[in-house]
């Protein structure tokens, strides 16, 4: 089967002559004496009689199929080479190490290989917003998060342009609003519409009628994902540390949905607790020039300032 | 079924003669033949060292029961602490076929799947993508179908910092891109041509091995002529594919040979790719041609040598113009020379092929081989044991060294 290529068969211009695998296709008729005639032609000055050459070969294009005999000798070929390419490597040692834990502040993962926490590191703790503290996949999104929610001046070019980048790096297109790109992402490359880095900048609002004081609150959306096109830091994980995680109680109803909705459909009901415990809660970020007086929950109890 | 890991990688590490060693080989070849025969023959690239911790991968089952699926997948969706174990457990179990036709069919499955896949927890993440991996090995296409909603994602971890992630998430591509030409499409607009740019420019060896294999993958498609070839040479992605060949950039020859692979599907697919030459194809070729030569010569074995011929011969076969590049470049006869005394009768049987089209087309050819000590190398080969071999070689001489001959 060519799953992977063919070592030495290509079906396409280079065709090993005479090869003696099995099933080597003969060339036709009329190839071996047009080419002995090309080059005979020109030794007809003396020289001694020269068979007709022997090289025979010319490029066209075949198609077989990929059960085909002519593949046989590459297949073998290529699944031997695979098995001694696969043997050295699964002989690394892995150091060992004791259990440990993220030293970055408010992260408070485990990690029992090293291999594991460098791949945390280098996949949550890279690109970080370092306003808000959110961490990105990679630096292109983490570009876009901060224009979009960072850049005061991003909203006034907004309304006269179009602002909004394609998320796939090697999309030039731009849109006027973030759900018109959206729907460029589903139309055009095929994004699924719960992509997990595409949620609109929709800070949570408890329904006390404060949304209208934000610059992008919209009632439509409100019961919709209010995530961020980010994925939720650790940080999170340590309750006490910051606010939102502790009004997660009262927005459980809310989260739980939303949840589910970056997650995945699919996941159970039963367990939507388990995962809320397990899972860094999402943050409902208050735009740090909205004030809301001392008692209010959403106020700064954190004892983190706000830049 | 074969599947070839395990097994294999004990057996290698008992010492034995080299009479038992060609037995055991052709034992296997054997068996493999007859696997193939039998549509059983699978032979993916799943890089042991990316799955295990050191551990060793066996499955210590052969079958398993729909059951035993089921409840490690239920274990999953509940989450918490045994979601690792159950995730680990699974992993091992997808490397049997059974395991991957039962898993995809429970409702959701993919979907909770990937959702770990993007998970934030570090050690759940890496367990799902590694459970991705075994699914992607699978040659069943609508298993390939079923993980199409992870593409998105995969490519934009591309473009992240660990470069172990990257690298797995690249074979899972790579594997997915082998099965259909609707994977492959969705790919193509997700933009993995430009990915793949990126990954071929990393600092990590690894990363751009497993770039270089991923875009072979996507190349050896029946629809890459048309659809792929043309977005890769204007991507200016064959600079890096040239550069890498040389084996002296400290990524080693399993990297050169993979970048070798790409080179010649596209040089093979009939698309116009005379940019590449003035990228320096034929002087890099040239250069690993030699370094294949020498550590063929040295014992360790290497597949890349009828590649770069083939490569070379396909560029000889362009015209006139392209063998006369060819026969200037420094350094392409001795080359040849050193591979036409090697004992592997397919590399003397492509280097002959590759003279007599470089030959037949470009005169000044025929005196630079004589001037580089050629015909001695050529006279050799014509009491070579293989019949052929020795009807080319008399051919070749005769025809262009008839006067010349020693």
């Amino acid at each position: 089967m060519q799953l992977l290529r063919n070592k030495m068969q290509q079906a396409t211009s280079r065709r090993p002559v005479g090869a003696a695998a099995g099933g080597d296709r003969e060339p036709g008729p009329g190839l071996e004496s047009a080419v002995a005639g090309a080059e005979g032609g020109g030794d007809g000055d003396g020289e001694a009689e020269l068979l007709p050459s022997p090289f025979t070969f010319s490029s066209r294009r075949i198609f077989l199929q990929k059960e085909d005999e002519f593949f046989e000798d590459g297949d073998i070929h290529r699944h031997l080479y695979l098995q001694n390419a696969l043997t050295s490597v699964g002989e690394v040692e892995r150091p060992k190490v004791s259990e440990f834990c993220c030293h970055i502040a408010g992260c408070s993962q485990l990690f029992d290989t090293l291999e594991n926490y460098e791949h945390h590191y280098n996949t949550f703790h890279r690109n970080v917003c370092s306003s808000c503290k959110r961490s990105f996949p990679s630096s292109h999104l983490l570009d876009i998060h901060i224009l979009e929610w960072h850049d005061s001046l991003f909203q006034i070019l907004a309304a006269k342009q179009n602002m909004y980048v394609c998320l796939v790096e090697s999309c030039a297109e731009k849109f006027k609003a973030s759900s018109d790109r959206k729907k460029h992402l589903i139309k055009v490359h095929g994004y699924p519409p719960d992509f997990r880095f595409d949620k609109p900048k929709k800070p949570k609002r408890k329904a006390n009628g404060l949304s209208s004081f934000l610059p992008h609150s919209n009632q439509r959306n409100q019961d919709k994902s209010s995530h961020d096109m980010d994925v939720e830091t650790s940080s999170c994980q340590k309750e006490t540390t910051d606010i939102f995680c502790g009004t997660s109680t009262e927005l459980m109803d809310h989260v739980s949905v939303e949840t589910m909705e970056a997650e995945s459909p699919s996941v159970s009901g039963q367990e939507k607790s388990t995962t809320m415990q397990q899972r860094p809660f999402y943050s409902y970020r208050v735009p740090a020039t909205i004030c809301f007086g001392h008692g209010s929950v959403r106020g700064f109890k954190n004892p983190r300032k706000k830049k | 079924m074969i599947r070839g890991r395990g097994a294999e990688v004990r057996s290698r590490n008992r010492a034995c003669g080299v009479e038992e060693i060609k037995a055991r080989r052709r034992q296997q070849e054997r068996a493999l033949r007859k696997a193939r025969k039998e549509k059983q023959l699978v032979s993916k690239r799943l890089p042991r060292g990316l799955q295990g911790d050191g551990e060793e991968m066996e499955i210590r089952e052969t079958s398993v029961t729909k059951e035993e699926v089921l409840q490690l997948f239920q274990r999953i969706q509940r989450g918490s602490d045994d979601r690792l174990a159950a995730l680990r457990s699974l992993r091992q179990m997808l490397q049997l076929k059974e395991t991957q036709q039962m898993f995809v069919r429970f409702e959701n499955s993919i979907h909770v799947l990937i959702s770990l896949f993007t998970s934030n927890l570090a050690s759940v993440q890496l367990e799902a993508t590694r459970c991705l991996l075994e699914l992607s090995h699978s040659d069943d296409q609508s298993i390939s179908l079923v993980c199409l909603p992870a593409t998105p994602y995969l490519l934009t971890y591309l473009s992240g910092q660990s470069a172990k992630f990257t690298e797995l998430c690249l074979y899972i591509l790579g594997n997915l891109a082998a099965e259909n030409e609707a994977v492959r499409n969705q790919l193509l607009v997700q933009g993995v041509i430009q990915a793949l740019a990126i990954c071929l420019q990393s600092p990590h060896g690894a990363v751009v091995e497993a770039a270089a294999y991923s875009l072979s993958q996507m190349l050896q498609a029946k629809e890459a002529g048309e659809k792929i070839i043309p977005s890769v040479l204007e991507a200016n992605l064959t600079p890096h594919l040239i550069r890498l060949l040389d084996l002296d950039c400290e990524f080693g020859m399993q990297t050169a040979v993979e970048c070798a692979w790409c080179l010649h599907y596209i040089v093979s697919s009939g698309v116009n790719s005379e940019c590449m030459i003035s990228q320096g194809l034929i002087r890099q070729a040239v250069i690993l041609l030699i370094a294949l030569g020498r550590a063929v010569g040295s014992g360790t074995t290497t597949d890349g040598m009828e590649l770069v011929l083939m490569l070379l011969g396909n560029i000889a076969e362009m015209g006139l113009e392209y063998c006369e590049k060819l026969q200037h470049q420094t350094g392409i006869f001795p080359a040849l020379c050193i591979t036409l005394r090697t004992a592997d009768p397919e590399a003397v049987r492509l280097t002959l092929e590759v003279l007599n089209l470089i030959l037949s087309r470009c005169e000044q050819a025929c005196v630079s081989f004589a001037n580089q000590n050629g015909i001695l190398a050529l006279e050799a080969i014509q009491y070579n044991s293989n019949e052929d071999i020795r009807v080319r070689a008399n051919f070749l001489m005769d025809k262009y060294f008839a006067n010349k001959a020693i």
